[in-house]
């Protein structure tokens, strides 16, 4: 016999997160906010909905076409979701906080969604947990970005990663200084993110331009690798605008050094994917085994002023959902699944599990109660199936007073454990490596 | 594990080609050649993996990062865009992406003036935004095979398709009438490999661009 069921299906691209998922997002966000906590940011809670005119001020025609928009039913206006935080802490700066003292530094921690093809497997929602560093043109605003992104990484547990340096200024100098435009300039820059090195020759060889720009140009899709990149380059580059980018990366690479994280660097003066307002400094997170980026960000020094107040900034954000999926295996990703108690009454009074509850949270422990009545063996398939380290038996008749059962759910083991011995310093551990089970 | 390094290869030609060139620079990879039904293939002492996968599906473990580089034609390329980078033209391989159709429609044919036409391809994405640039409406049809078959009977008015020595063309009265792109095999590179393991990256990708210089 078959079932017509209504169709209760979700759209493609997002999912539900359940609790297993959601608290390792939750942990690993909580991660990331304790870092920026410790480098003095403060949180702030943009909108999920904005004006889409407002809104695309501080947007590239990439992320544009991404936006989801729609009609307000209130103003006749058209409405957007954010699909990038940036823009409205911009719009916030420049409106909300412009009277007040530079710099400012902020973070924010949101879901954002973003149009994508269909049948890629991608997300349309993305975990978003970033910073803003604004009011500061500085160097070292850019290796404080750095650091913090490199701390991030550290604290949540990664020993094997890179931190991919990039200055889009150093390109952007090389593709004005070419004099090429339109369809070749295109074609330049999609093979140089490509790093295609056949095809840059195949424009070079089909243009007028000089050999010194000429010598420029081949070079950028070779230009990635360790410090020695930045040597390499300045040999090659002529041009003013790249220079100076040069520079520019020299000076934070320096105060990289004193922050003690070089060895997390490389340097990819080829890279121009990013979002379109960016201006000097970008960065990539890579980890290995995972194929996209999971923390991206940069210098972008014009885009409060598309809201009416200039001021240099930076910043960069982390993509949760990608560090999930590296990190998900981990034992401490995987502990913060887990709970400590369920609490299982023998009696018909109540008063005593309720009062050992009381004091297990009271200890910081995490205590459920299994209010439903049932045999104990089904209490305990139900501890297992939700991550439930510790039972522990109230009024079990082998016991007498002021004695429980604690359950170590993992084998079923019991022991027996005085109300004195609740008082004990970590008591789940006790509990797990306890050896003197005692025979039902 | 982490400083392996994974190669996604198709099976044919390719990876002939492959295992020659690689044992050029010293990575011996000759057990691919072997009769065996084994997709992957690990050579401990150069700490190398290989994974045999149809090349269509290159791209996708590459771009996914299950495999840091890969080798593949540049149509499949073209076909899938995927964000790769792809810094070597390993230069065999070589054909053409072209347009073809029949002997007999091509006589009195003027491709400039084509305005709506029916194509059918192995690759709809390359041929759409072929014509697109040239401000041509097309009707793909998507075949998986045998695609000069589709004008011989009446399935679709022309063909894009690769040609290497237009042998099949000939035989099934095909003329090539415009040619999209010279094709050739590619090494790809995952983005976070060429990052994260970079110094042995560059280390192949220079060795064998060394080998393509002086060939």
């Amino acid at each position: 016999m078959t079932m017509l069921s209504p169709d209760i299906s979700l759209p493609r691209g997002v999912s539900d997160f359940l609790p297993d998922a959601a608290a390792k997002i939750g942990f690993i966000e909580a991660k990331i906010r304790h870092v920026f906590e410790l480098w003095g940011f403060r949180r702030i809670i943009p909108p999920k909905l904005e004006y889409e005119d407002v809104l695309t001020i501080g947007m590239g025609e990439e992320l544009k076409g991404k936006t989801y928009r729609f009609d307000d039913r209130q103003t006749g206006r058209l409405l957007a979701f954010p699909p990038d935080i940036t823009p409205q802490i911009a719009r916030i700066v420049a409106t909300r906080l412009s009277g007040w003292p530079l710099p400012h530094r902020i973070s924010y921690s949101g879901r954002v969604l973003r149009q994508t093809e269909s049948q890629t497997g991608r997300s349309r929602e993305l975990f978003q947990s970033g910073v803003e560093l604004i009011g500061l043109d500085s160097p070292e605003a850019d290796a404080e970005m750095v650091t913090m992104a490199i701390e991030a990484m550290q604290q949540l547990g990664f020993d094997n990663f890179k931190i991919d340096l990039g200055q889009v200024e150093f390109c952007r100098g090389i593709m004005a200084a070419s004099g090429l435009d339109g369809q070749p300039l295109r074609e330049l820059q999609e093979a140089i993110a490509r790093k295609d090195v056949s095809a840059v020759s195949k424009v070079l060889a089909a243009s007028t331009v000089t050999e010194a720009s000429r010598r420029e140009i081949a070079a950028l899709p070779r230009l990635f690798g360790g410090r020695e990149v930045v040597a390499e380059a300045e040999k090659v580059v002529v041009n003013q605008r790249s220079r100076s980018a040069l520079a520019n990366l020299r000076q934070v690479l320096d105060i990289l050094d004193i922050h003690g994280v070089s060895d997390h660097l490389t340097i990819d003066l080829g890279e121009i994917r990013g979002l379109g307002y960016h201006t000097g400094i970008t960065f990539e997170g890579f980890v290995s085994g995972l194929g996209e980026p999971v923390c991206s960000g940069g210098r972008y020094d014009n885009l409060t002023a598309r809201y009416g107040f200039a001021a240099p900034a930076t910043g960069f954000t982390f993509n949760v959902l990608s560090l999930l999926q590296a990190l998900e295996r981990r034992p401490d990703v995987e502990a913060s699944t887990t709970r400590d108690f369920l609490l299982f009454n023998s009696r018909d009074d109540r008063r005593e599990v309720l009062e050992v509850a009381r004091l297990l949270r009271s200890r910081g422990y995490t205590a459920a109660r299994d209010i439903i009545r049932r045999e104990y063996e089904d209490s305990l398939t139900y501890a297992r199936r939700m991550n439930i380290r510790s039972m522990l038996i109230i009024g079990d008749e082998a016991c007498g007073n002021d004695t429980y059962t604690a359950v170590r759910v993992r084998d079923g083991k019991r022991f027996k454990i005085t109300r004195e011995m609740l008082l004990n310093e970590d008591l789940v551990t006790f509990i797990e490596e306890n050896q003197q089970a005692i025979e039902n | 594990m982490n400083d392996w390094i994974t190669i996604a290869i198709p099976k044919g030609r390719i990876l002939e080609e492959s295992v020659e060139l690689f044992g050029r620079i010293g990575i011996d990879c000759r057990e691919l050649l072997s009769d065996s039904r084994k997709l992957i293939f690990e050579n401990a002492e150069q700490r190398m993996r290989y994974m045999i996968v149809r090349a269509t599906d290159v791209p996708t473990y590459v771009e996914y990062g299950s495999a840091d580089l890969g080798i593949v034609g540049k149509d499949t390329l073209m076909e899938q865009g995927k964000d790769l980078y792809e810094p070597l033209d390993l230069k065999f391989g070589y054909c053409r992406m072209m347009v073809a159709e029949p002997v007999n429609l091509a006589k009195n044919d003027d491709p400039s003036g084509w305005s709506h036409i029916r194509i059918a391809t192995k690759y709809p994405h390359v041929a759409e935004t072929y014509f697109a640039s040239k401000g041509i409406q097309v009707e793909i049809i998507k075949l998986y095979g045998s695609i000069e078959l589709a004008p011989l009977v009446g399935l679709s008015e022309r063909i894009v398709d690769l040609v290497s020595t237009g042998e099949t063309l000939r035989q099934n009265g095909l003329v090539e009438v415009e040619s999209i792109a010279e094709i050739t095999t590619r090494l790809i590179v995952n983005r976070a490999s060429l990052k994260t393991k970079y110094q042995r990256i560059t280390e192949i990708i220079q060795g064998l661009e060394r080998e393509l210089q002086s060939a």
